[in-house]
């Protein structure tokens, strides 16, 4: 019996001295990541998925009206490339300088810049050029000049844009598909156009109009493109400004209302305002929440939704967000794990269907060097490049 | 007396039976060592395994002038040996809209299995010419250097390796 028990004794402690050691013996080698590509998670949780790879400043995304292609600005040119796989391809030359390109049809673009001269200033008015594709010598045509800001025409069609007639002084005018004037209005506006949008039913524009002072003035116009006529809807605090293009949706006019503030550095606060219909009186949006910091929106193909780019509180990392205007419930559609989501006016763009949103973004910077085992051309994070973000249901 | 040994014996063997079971199973989870987290790429199914290894303090040292050393280490971890391994580096600019991406080739003729050479090169980082695109001035932050560096034989054995540099 106590020969029996010794021998069990001895098998547990064979036992344990065994198991401890297992795990030293062999060290197995870790394959290397696979470069970036679709299914990979970037750093924006699991649903967003990379629409564009490689260097290059990338920003001012825009889906083709049947939405099987986006097109897009990267180092001042512009290029288009399909939403699922394939090619890049270039509509402009490499000394373009542009600022947004949009769809106007199916095979054109209307870019926003200027193709030659000196870079013009931040305020400066640009041109609105004309490009085709299929035309082999990336040549675009000049349709008009002294433009402040630029729209797709109703239902998709034609363009609407703010011309600058004086220092502080604006009109709109509609062209037709073909580049053609179609209406001038002759009604100005007392001030420069700083963003426009049309209403849901195409009918009206909604317009930021910067006015001449020595403190930042802002008011948002209201412009009737059958009669001609416009209205001032809202006028800001001096000091205050509307970042970007006001956005026209079912439930008002909604609009980034931003202020330098003087005590906390350089860092703005921004707020979303709606003025609701029939009232001319601004009022925060309703189901943002009071903390949130906004930076860019776009209303939804319908007008019942809006994407806001923004940040829960001052302390919170930016996310994609749409807001639902009719029930007032915010859905985060992003998990930021340390990128840098890209907060320009026109850096966030809804699909024809609304089934989904692009958003520009990078990895947060480095001052170090970076090396990664793989082409430039299929690196993601390194650089700002385009994602897409599926929307849940389709947007009303 | 006998019986509380059988007890004390029998407690004793169930306790080291226990701990024997979780350290097999917390060794069974134990994830690879330290010094294994370089992303080493496996060997190909003929045994061919060459790496490329940028060193992280030259790269900081790199600067925005010509004449910048540059160096790769080129490493055969595979079973047979490599000949005439050509090495390419690509120097370009994160601004796309710049064209003039610049080439440098060397070849490392004898590469033996488990040895591994330096090649050095000496680069042109300088800005001068790159800013001549109008788009430069359109962009808000100073582009960063991408160096792209290629290995292939004959064999049709390759390595690539990217650095993103800020000079």
């Amino acid at each position: 019996m106590r020969s029996r028990l010794g021998a069990a004794f001895l098998l547990a402690v064979t036992l344990l001295l065994a198991g401890g050691c297992l795990g030293q013996a062999q060290d197995t080698s870790i394959p290397p990541l696979p470069a970036a590509g679709a299914g990979v998670d970037a750093g924006l949780g699991p649903e967003a998925q990379p629409l564009s790879y490689g260097p290059g400043y990338k920003g001012s995304p825009s889906f083709s009206p049947q939405g099987s292609r986006i097109a897009y600005v990267v180092d001042g040119y512009v290029v288009d490339r399909p939403v699922g796989a394939g090619d890049t391809r270039r509509w402009t030359t490499r000394d373009f300088v542009a600022e947004d390109a949009e769809w106007t049809f199916e095979d054109g673009l209307a870019i926003f810049g200027a193709a030659s001269g000196p870079v013009p200033a931040d305020e400066a008015s640009r041109s609105v050029y004309q490009a085709r594709s299929g035309v082999e010598s990336l040549g675009v045509r000049e349709l008009v000049t002294d433009v402040l800001a630029m729209s797709p025409g109703p239902e998709g069609e034609g363009l609407i844009v703010a011309l600058q007639t004086g220092s502080y002084r604006s009109e709109v005018a509609l062209l037709r598909d073909s580049g053609a004037v179609d209406r001038i209005y002759t009604s100005p506006l007392g001030g420069r156009v700083t963003g426009l949008s049309l209403s849901p039913d195409g009918r009206k524009a909604a317009l930021a109009v910067r006015t001449a002072g020595d403190l930042t003035s802002f008011e948002l116009h209201a412009f009737d493109l059958r009669t001609g006529t416009h209205r001032q809807v809202a006028r800001l605090e001096d000091g205050l400004e509307i970042f970007g293009a006001p956005q026209w949706t079912r439930k008002g006019i909604c609009y980034v209302v931003g202020k330098e503030e003087a005590s906390s550095g350089t860092e703005p606060l921004y707020d979303v305002f709606t003025v609701t219909p029939g009232s001319d009186v601004p009022k925060p949006t309703p189901g943002v929440g009071e903390d949130f910091v906004a930076s860019s929106i776009r209303v939804s193909p319908g007008g019942e939704r809006l994407a806001i780019i923004g940040r829960l509180n001052p302390n919170a990392p930016i996310n994609l967000y749409v807001l639902d205007l009719a029930t007032q419930t915010l859905e985060d559609l992003t998990v930021n794990e340390d990128m840098e989501i890209k907060t320009g006016p026109d850096d966030l763009a809804w699909s024809p269907e609304g089934e989904s949103i692009a958003i520009v973004a990078r990895g947060a910077l480095s001052e170090e060097p970076r090396v990664r085992a793989a082409p430039k051309g299929s690196l993601l994070e390194d650089f700002y490049n385009l994602y897409e973000v599926p929307v849940e249901g389709r947007a009303r | 007396m006998r019986e509380a040994a059988l007890w004390i014996s029998g407690a004793v063997l169930a306790f080291l039976a226990t701990a024997g079971a979780f350290l097999l199973l917390a060794n069974l989870g134990t994830g690879p060592s330290e010094r294994n987290l370089r992303p080493d790429p496996r060997p190909d199914e003929s045994g061919h395994n060459l790496q490329l290894v940028l060193n992280q303090d030259r790269l900081t040292s790199l600067r925005a002038l010509p004449g910048q050393e540059f160096e790769v280490g080129v490493r055969n971890a595979g079973d047979e040996d490599l000949s005439h391994v050509n090495l390419t580096v690509e120097v370009s600019s994160e601004n796309t809209a710049f064209s003039n991406a610049l080439y440098y080739r060397e070849n490392v003729n004898e590469l033996p299995a488990g040895s591994s050479v330096p090649v050095r090169f000496y680069l042109d980082l300088s800005v001068a010419g790159s800013m001549a695109s109008r788009s430069a001035s359109a962009i808000p932050e100073p582009p960063r250097k991408i160096i792209e560096v290629r290995a292939t034989t004959p064999e049709g054995v390759s390595a690539i390796k990217t650095a993103i540099v800020p000079v």
